[in-house]
């Protein structure tokens, strides 16, 4: 089916970078103009520019027979999807101003962001799950969650924002269509809860292989993601005794996601530095 | 040229010339004001007319035979409410033609009212015109002139910022108070004191959903009065700090010379509720509230100063759109001035 299509993958995540990044200056200008954005042209845009990339995904995923994930561009690419795609479930449900905007943006910094260091779109070899469709769903699901983390982060960034207005005593502006601290607060525990169970499933599905192959694993892997999932797993534990609460809790996950996107690119720099592709393995071609 | 539109006119007072002593002197019950409507349309010469009757305004709109027939009406409604003609004449205005088309226009989208922009007038008049409407006082003329002022008056809300922010300390506060809790029939509402701006406040907070009020103040007897006609509960005085965690919003307006809320006392209780924010408002002076308590986290402070500076920038900014108002309004004004004239020739020839 992908091979009647003319569009490249590499043009299609483009263009998708693009869509979004319109959004996003949609937003900003009717915001800078002291404006609500209509819901309707944002949701237009997400949409356009979502389906442009799960095509660009399909295109890449047709080409290396697996999910696309084998390296830091595919992860950030992968990952603004997973955000757009939980932006459609929560924003109708919760009606959260602003949050298509904000979404847009990281979208943005995501998909585009990725395009900066050409050498994160590297070549790997094909079957990099190595045909193990329990590590496929695993690398999915710890995506995925990434994805919950990420929408996470901007609730707590909205929400930081909305404080400092009321604490500042600023009404104008972004601070009028910010959705209330309550809200806010609710989604955010929400989203940590469900991000924490997605990442913990990823974990359980990796550990099937693990515990087998245990030596196949990377130590500084296993450890990056074992502290990140320790990190969001305390984080909930001291939200539901109520011990780390609103500005705290916000900024922990805004903290915790930063590193969890740090330990993915150390991640992935180290899995490129210590395993060079096989000599006379087929490797992908370049993009 | 047509002697109809010629005659279109509006006679009224209002808050801009007349003072509120004079204004109660001309008031009207609803059921005078319909009564006067009734006996204005049974006059002759008198086509068909609408009775606006607001706590700002008393306004006759009306399409005579001739443009004299306006003051028979200042001299009916000056016998009818036993007022004097030179005190009715010293305060009221008049208008015709295009001008009425104008007025009518600038009231519907809230430019002459005493809050530059507010919303309640749309609605006031709306009833008002439903009224005329239902007893035929209204025709062709009027009907066609209120639902084009209702349309442009959306519209000027619309494309402007005439209608944004809140302008009085009780919608200012309901404003802060749903950008803190959301939805506020949830809210849990204490009043210390029971001055007439923090029942006014309680009263905004009531009509967005506020279910739960309880009233506190030095006099429980005063305290029972006003939770009785807000339909909550009064506390004694001596009990209020035990009890200050189940509130999320504490309105302060008391008398005392010392302050009643310290920072420490806060804190204790924002320690009983650390998930549920806590809305402070100190309408008192001097104030009630120890400044410090702004430091505590997830307690939101505003006092009279804050709330005022607000409303006077949210009036600001709405005064700053009136122009741009006037420019749309004006355009539907002529569109619908030209569309009557060209009815009137349409129907003549």
């Amino acid at each position: 089916m992908f091979n009647e299509i003319t569009i490249t993958d590499g043009t299609a995540f483009k263009v998708a970078a693009a869509v979004y990044g319109g959004a996003f200056l949609f937003a900003l200008v009717v915001l800078l103009m002291r404006r609500a954005y209509s819901r309707t042209i944002m949701f237009a845009l997400l949409c356009g520019g979502f389906l442009i990339q799960t095509l660009a995904l399909n295109l890449r995923g047709a080409e290396i027979k697996a999910c696309p994930l084998g390296n830091p561009f595919e992860i950030a690419q992968f990952l603004a999807w997973s955000l757009v795609l939980l932006f459609f479930i929560i924003g109708p449900a919760f009606r959260l101003r602003l949050l298509g905007g904000f979404t847009a943006g990281l979208a943005t910094i995501l998909s585009a962001g990725s395009f900066i260091i050409p050498s994160w779109d590297r070549a790997y070899p094909p079957g990099i799950f190595g045909g193990n469709h329990w590590i496929e769903l695993h690398a999915a699901l710890a995506i995925f969650s990434y994805g919950f983390f990420a929408i996470l982060s901007l609730v707590s960034i909205m929400f930081l924002i909305q404080q400092h207005g009321l604490k500042t005593k600023q009404f104008k502006g972004i601070y009028r269509y910010l959705p209330s601290l309550q809200q806010l607060d609710l989604m955010a525990k929400r989203l940590l809860l469900t991000g924490v169970i997605v990442l913990t499933a990823s974990l359980a599905f990796g550990a099937v292989f693990w515990v087998s192959n245990f030596e196949l694993v990377p130590v500084y892997k296993l450890t990056a993601t074992c502290l990140i999932w320790l990190g969001y797993l305390t984080v909930l534990i001291l939200r539901i005794q109520e011990k780390l609460a609103t500005r705290r809790h916000a900024i922990a996950t805004i903290a915790l996601f930063a590193l969890a996107i740090a330990s993915l690119w150390a991640v992935e720099s180290a899995r490129e530095s210590v395993e060079p592709p096989a000599q006379g393995a087929p490797i992908q071609t370049e993009r | 040229m047509s002697e109809v539109l010629e005659s279109l006119f509006v006679l009224g007072t209002s808050h801009h010339a007349t003072p509120l002593e004079v204004r109660e002197r001309f008031a009207l019950t609803q059921s005078q004001a319909l009564e006067l409507q009734k006996l204005l349309h049974q006059h002759e010469g008198i086509r068909e007319c609408l009775v606006l009757n607001t706590c700002n305004r008393l306004e006759i709109y009306g399409l005579a035979d001739c443009i004299e027939r306006v003051e028979e009406i200042r001299g009916l409604f000056c016998d009818k409410q036993n007022v004097s003609e030179e005190l009715f004449n010293q305060y009221a205005y008049s208008h015709s033609n295009l001008e009425t088309l104008q007025h009518v226009l600038e009231v519907s989208a809230g430019l002459d009212s005493q809050m530059v922009g507010e919303t309640e007038i749309l609605g006031q008049l709306k009833q008002a015109y439903a009224a005329a409407h239902d007893t035929e006082c209204t025709g062709k003329v009027l009907n066609r002139l209120f639902e084009k002022s209702f349309q442009a008056a959306k519209e000027a809300r619309t494309q402007t910022g005439i209608s944004r922010g809140q302008v009085s300390i009780g919608n200012v506060v309901v404003d802060l108070a749903s950008r803190i809790f959301g939805k506020l029939n949830g809210s849990r509402v204490l009043l210390l004191g029971s001055g007439e701006v923090s029942e006014k406040t309680a009263q905004a907070l009531k009509s967005r959903g506020v279910g739960d009020i309880t009233v506190s103040s030095r006099t429980f007897e005063n305290a029972h009065k006003l939770a009785h006609s807000l339909g909550g509960a009064a506390i004694h005085f001596e009990d209020f700090n035990a009890q200050l965690e189940h509130f999320d919003i504490i309105i302060c307006s008391t008398a005392a010379p010392i302050t009643l809320l310290h920072k420490e006392v806060i804190a204790l209780t924002m320690k009983q509720r650390p998930e549920r924010p806590c809305f402070l408002i100190d309408l008192a002076m001097p104030r009630d509230v120890d400044s410090a308590v702004e430091e505590v986290e997830n307690v939101y402070l505003y006092n009279l100063d804050d709330l005022s500076s607000i409303a006077n920038e949210n009036l600001e900014a709405r005064k700053a759109e009136i122009e741009k108002v006037r420019e749309i309004l004006n355009k539907h004004a002529w569109n619908l001035w030209l569309q009557l004239r060209r009815r009137e020739l349409m129907r003549k020839a």
